[in-house]
């Protein structure tokens, strides 16, 4: 058996056991309860969660993101690295396919993701509040990510890089269960929670306000 | 593991819902709320970060829920809880986070670890290590709704000696202060002190309001211990009474808390919407104001006044527009702090803080980003529609020295009002007592 096959059987093993996690970890969520919301309503609660995942997310939607929009991008360049790395992973059986200009180019753009992962490791040791605050599982998650990336962009320069690109994946995708990363999944609860919070209270977009049965019951009687 | 710990783990458990769980499990650490904090603000420690404050519950989390953290608790920073680290947790939960959300406005994620305090003072509570000044001001209020009848008579008493001011303030001979009016169209619940009664009754006389006042006072200290039992037996008592008079409505007085609590939390605990809907005071000036029902002077209020947004009122409550709308009416110079409405700065006398004299100083160093704030619009006067806000602002404008007057929505308005709606010398004379 070819070391190409052994680290596609990892990498294959690998997303078994992200799949399986996740998916446990999914149900598990789904099972807990979600209290409801009994107040009436003063804006849209859909309204709010549209903008939790589209304007409330844009570097100038937040004073924090405002002041450290820098941190911030960096962040978003890494994790939109690593959104287009894993499903190009999926797709190397094609990438021979494709002309040496854009295989190249993604090559950068993922080299260039590594990169704003690496320096993620940086900002971590040299601030101190960071620093305090992180545990193992904070160092090697960003690592096994920035790894990935870098492998993956090496793979995409020389394909003789692959199959430590397979292994890296593969230890990726086990690890997201077990670790931080698996904030991915936990991610879309939280922001549809904090969306449907400032739309159902009309914090954000007061001018999205709607009456409730009972504000309309209260108008209708004056 | 003593039976404290056991209880608060209890507690713990039931509360690990769906939100709280996403708020425990999202965090990636980033650190990027710890300027959104005003305690980070003040004073810039690891501490006085809204993440560190998350993980201290996380690691009990993990200790319990988490697969390497049973196995490898120092990988992830998992940690059992005891008596000792509940302590901590508790005092951190009480007297380090108002609730204000601010930090959850500002995660790119979305943690809410107000959500995670809430849980912290719920185990703290159920686990006896809750500070006693919530827990008896709660039981009190518990036990005045019991036995209602002890201090009816004396109320009712207050509350008509009090009418010739009313009267004579209004220039109306009908004017009245009635508590408990049957067929009354909206139920006004003050608060402790004539201050929250009287400006709101010569309102809503001005208004032509059918109104009537509660026997009881909005402030609900079951919200502050994070207590849904005891927070929903205060609630009860304005519930009840509401419903027994049959009200279309009930307005609060001028209180963030008491909003949140009634209008948004307390459906949720008694299963489901009321027969009258909740307003605060401001949104109620705000309505008589569209609707032509107070004749208001608009240069009433000369000097400069700004806004403090109440945490409850704007980032819990989307109370934003309407306290604004009626400063705009009767104050020509009216200037915003910055940053201001959801991302105002929280004036750091929220989530109980003000009633706990043991976190007096903590209470005022985190205080003065607002203060800076106030002392930066040049203002004379500053409104705010909550009353614990008051008191802090009131508190950091002696400590800080920023020589402004602290002033309710409702005050401002009253002294606004043209001699059509009231008797111009005697508001004078109220503003004068309002004032000292």
């Amino acid at each position: 058996m070819s070391v190409l096959l052994v680290s596609k059987w990892a990498a294959l093993a690998g997303l078994v056991i992200c799949v399986a996690g996740l998916g446990l970890r999914w149900r598990r969520s789904m099972a807990r309860a979600r209290p409801r919301d009994l107040a009436p309503a003063r804006g849209s609660g859909m309204a709010g969660v549209a903008y939790a995942f589209t304007a409330g997310m844009m570097p100038w939607a937040k004073e924090s993101t405002r002041h450290h929009w820098i941190a911030y991008l960096r962040g978003i360049g890494f994790h939109v690295g690593i959104f287009i790395g894993l499903p190009l992973v999926a797709a190397n059986p094609w990438w021979g396919l494709l002309p040496n200009g854009p295989r190249l180019g993604l090559g950068t753009l993922l080299g260039l993701c590594a990169v704003l992962g690496a320096a993620g490791i940086v900002m971590r040791i040299r601030e101190p509040i960071l620093r305090t605050l992180s545990t193992a599982d904070d160092y090697v998650a960003i690592v096994l990510v920035s790894a990935f990336l870098a492998f993956e962009a090496a793979a995409l320069v020389s394909f003789a890089w692959m199959s430590v690109m397979y292994l890296a994946v593969g230890i990726l995708l086990a690890y997201i269960p077990l670790g931080k990363i698996r904030h991915c999944l936990y991610f879309f609860f939280a922001r549809a929670f904090f969306g449907q919070f400032v739309g159902r209270r009309a914090v954000i977009h007061p001018q999205l306000r709607v009456a409730s049965p009972a504000m309309r019951a209260g108008e209708a009687r004056r | 593991m003593s039976d404290m710990v056991e209880t608060a783990l209890g507690v713990f458990e039931r509360q690990l819902g769906r939100p709280l769980e996403a708020a425990l499990e999202v965090c990636a650490r980033c650190g990027v709320c710890a300027e959104a904090c005003h305690y980070f603000q003040a004073e810039p420690t690891v501490e006085n970060t809204p993440v560190a404050r998350g993980e201290a519950l996380r690691r009990v989390y993990r200790a319990e829920h988490d697969f390497l953290g049973r196995i490898a608790p120092w990988w992830v920073g998992a940690e059992r809880l005891d008596e000792a680290s509940l302590t901590r947790l508790a005092e951190t939960a009480f007297s380090r986070c108002t609730l204000c959300r601010r930090c959850t406005f500002n995660c790119p994620l979305g943690v809410d670890t107000p959500l995670m305090m809430r849980a912290v003072r719920a185990m703290a509570t159920a686990a006896g290590v809750a500070p006693e000044i919530l827990v008896m001001l709660a039981d009190a209020a518990i036990e005045k709704g019991r036995s209602p009848e002890i201090f009816r008579d004396l109320f009712i008493e207050q509350m008509t000696d009090l009418e010739p001011e009313l009267r004579q303030v209004t220039g109306n001979p009908q004017a009245r202060l009635s508590v408990e009016r049957p067929g009354a169209r909206v139920l006004y619940v003050a608060l402790a002190g004539v201050h929250t009664i009287l400006p709101p009754a010569i309102i809503f006389t001005a208004a032509g309001e059918d109104w009537t006042l509660s026997l009881f006072e909005a402030a609900n200290y079951g919200v502050f211990l994070a207590d849904p039992g005891r927070a929903k037996q205060i609630a009860a008592r304005i519930v009840d009474e509401a419903k027994g008079l049959g009200v279309e409505e009930v307005v609060l007085a001028e209180c963030g808390h008491a909003y949140a609590a009634l209008r948004w939390e307390a459906p949720t605990w008694f299963g489901g919407s009321f027969p009258f809907r909740v307003v605060s005071l401001v949104e109620k000036i705000d309505t008589y104001l569209t609707q032509g029902r107070l004749n208001l002077d608009p240069r009433a209020v000369r000097e400069r006044v700004t806004y403090h947004d109440s945490c409850n009122m704007a980032r819990s409550g989307g109370v934003i527009e309407e306290p604004r709308r009626v400063l705009r009416a009767i104050a020509p110079d009216f200037v915003e702090m910055t940053p201001n409405r959801h991302e105002a700065l929280c004036c750091g006398g929220g989530g109980g803080l003000v009633a706990l004299p043991e976190y007096e100083d903590l209470r005022l160093r985190a205080g003065k980003p607002k203060a800076d704030q106030v002392r930066r619009t040049g203002a004379r006067t500053v409104v705010a529609a909550c009353e614990n806000c008051r008191l802090q602002l009131g508190d950091l404008n002696r400590h800080y020295g920023l020589e402004v007057e602290i002033s309710a929505v409702a005050d401002l308005v009253v002294r606004a009002m043209r001699p059509a709606d009231l008797n111009e010398e005697a508001v004078s004379v109220r503003a004068e007592a309002i004032a000292a």
